[in-house]
């Protein structure tokens, strides 16, 4: 047996365990989508459902986001919500939990070792996975299946590359890129990070987003979106597989949690629930450029 | 943010001809300048008193703080008509609420590296910390980034482009010509 299969085998039979003995009432994995290998989001409330629940390595959607619209759907004496945790998944979860959007005791997390997913069309491993820097869920109730080793990743390869480049190249490359944005605001709604109630771009009466889809519009957006997640964002990448045009987005992501570590030793976000956030503080020692 | 959008209403139609070739050796930059009331807007009313010159490319747009220059407003100012910005505040440690300047330094260190990243040219975007007793800095300040903005040229936004083009200025010309009957 795999290590998935073995994977598999076990969330099935603790999602069971755990709903038959209304422990969780409701637990959040992966199942079957439509075509082979092609996983979906999966929300079940019955034992006899876990039969349902898939785990391979063509699990691509990162599940951390879901937390909070179905905690905000279940009434708090019905049981916990249980949820599956890779790496990308827990980590979303500490800054949910940091943002106090999710409460820890209302969660049961099924940690889940993960050695990255692949394209169910190419085989490939996915982009978002090629440089993960936590395989392993750094929060979790229980862990199913043996942790597997770290890499070693290159999460600022990309952004080198370009910051390299001159900057008329760069001013192509990223104007070819907001010209295809078609502003669905998909990057957003899968944001562990991106969980204002009313998001800028929705508030038509202040109207900070122009309604025209022009390379000026979408660059504010995208600069905007950016910005918003930039000291806190997981690097989970679920920004850039959700993009239905491909927009480079975890570069501008990467370049910020960059700079922010360079400057103010920001580290990673999500690691644990009580980090500062960088540009949540300050430190009069700051280099000082401005003067 | 309606504030930002009128004042750089003005700057925008100003700067529109710079597309028309006609045009090209009138152009003058449009630089919003985001100015403390407790520093940097004294110090431009000081320079003012002492009869001291500078471009009047520059518009200058008095907030209570650095820290209130929310980092969506220089991009709605280039998206909309300004060539440059350049956003001013009290020296670090001098700040009238304390610390504004202090978190504004932090945001916009990390925000002109993304613009700049992103393509944007660096003198396109500055920030200076300019007290309310140095009227010279203020003064060579701006001129220093108008001279800068100047020597880079009109930046090139889909608005302006819209309204260089006249297929579009002339339906916008018909539909306002429409509205007022
Ligand atoms: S998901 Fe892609 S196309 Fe959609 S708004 Fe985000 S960047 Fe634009
Ligand atoms: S911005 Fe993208 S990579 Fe960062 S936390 Fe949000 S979805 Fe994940």
């Amino acid at each position: 047996m795999s290590d998935s299969q073995s994977i598999q085998a076990s969330l099935r039979s603790r999602a069971a365990e755990l709903l038959a003995s209304d422990q969780v009432a409701e637990l959040i994995g992966w199942g079957a989508g439509r075509f082979p290998d092609q996983t979906t989001p999966l929300f079940i409330t019955q034992a006899d459902q876990a039969e349902g629940l898939v785990y391979s390595e063509y699990c691509q959607n990162t599940l951390g986001k879901y937390a909070i619209t179905e905690l905000s759907e279940l009434v708090a004496d019905q049981g916990k919500l249980a949820i599956c945790v890779r790496g990308c998944e827990s980590r979303g979860i500490n800054r949910m939990l940091k943002d106090n959007q999710i409460e820890r005791d209302r969660l049961y997390l099924l940690g889940i070792p993960c050695s990255g997913m692949k394209n169910r069309q190419s085989g490939e491993l996915l982009s978002k996975c090629m440089n993960c820097s936590h395989k392993n869920p750094v929060i979790y109730d229980e862990l199913l299946g043996e942790t597997v080793a770290e890499g070693e990743p290159d999460r600022f390869g990309a952004v080198c590359a370009l910051e390299e480049c001159d900057r008329a190249s760069r001013e192509q490359y990223f104007d070819a890129a907001f010209d295809r944005c078609i502003r669905c605001y998909a990057c957003r709604e899968v944001c562990p990070v991106c969980t204002c109630r009313e998001c800028f771009v929705d508030q038509h009466e202040v109207g900070w987003q122009g309604k025209q889809g022009n390379t000026t519009e979408n660059r504010f957006y995208s600069l905007t979106r950016a910005f918003h997640i930039s000291d806190r964002c997981v690097e989970c990448g679920e920004c850039e597989r959700a993009c239905p045009m491909g927009l480079p987005l975890m570069v501008l992501n990467r370049k910020l949690v960059k700079d922010l570590d360079d400057l103010f030793q920001a580290g990673e976000a999500g690691l644990d629930a009580v980090a500062v956030n960088s540009l949540g503080t300050y430190d009069v020692a700051d280099v000082e450029e401005f003067m | 943010m309606s504030v930002v959008e009128t004042n750089v209403a003005t700057t925008g139609a100003m700067a529109t001809g710079a597309n028309s070739p006609a045009a090209a050796e009138s152009w003058q930059p449009s630089i919003l300048a985001f100015a403390c009331h407790w520093c940097t807007y004294s110090g431009a009313d000081l320079a003012g008193l002492n009869r001291m010159e500078y471009p009047a490319n520059v518009r200058l747009l008095r907030v209570p703080c650095s820290g209130r220059v929310n980092p969506q407003y220089v991009l709605s100012a280039l998206g909309k008509g300004a060539d440059g910005v350049l956003v001013c505040g009290c020296h670090p440690g001098d700040c009238h609420y304390v610390s504004g300047n202090y978190y504004a330094k932090r945001r916009l260190m990390a925000f002109k590296r993304l613009l700049e990243f992103t393509g944007l040219e660096p003198g396109r975007f500055q920030v200076r910390w300019i007290s309310g007793s140095e009227a010279g800095k203020f003064r060579d300040t701006v001129t220093r980034v108008c001279e800068e903005v100047r020597a880079l040229g009109p930046l090139t936004t889909d608005q302006r482009q819209a309204l260089a083009d006249p297929v579009l200025a002339g339906a916008a010309a018909t539909t306002q010509a429409g509205e007022a009957q």
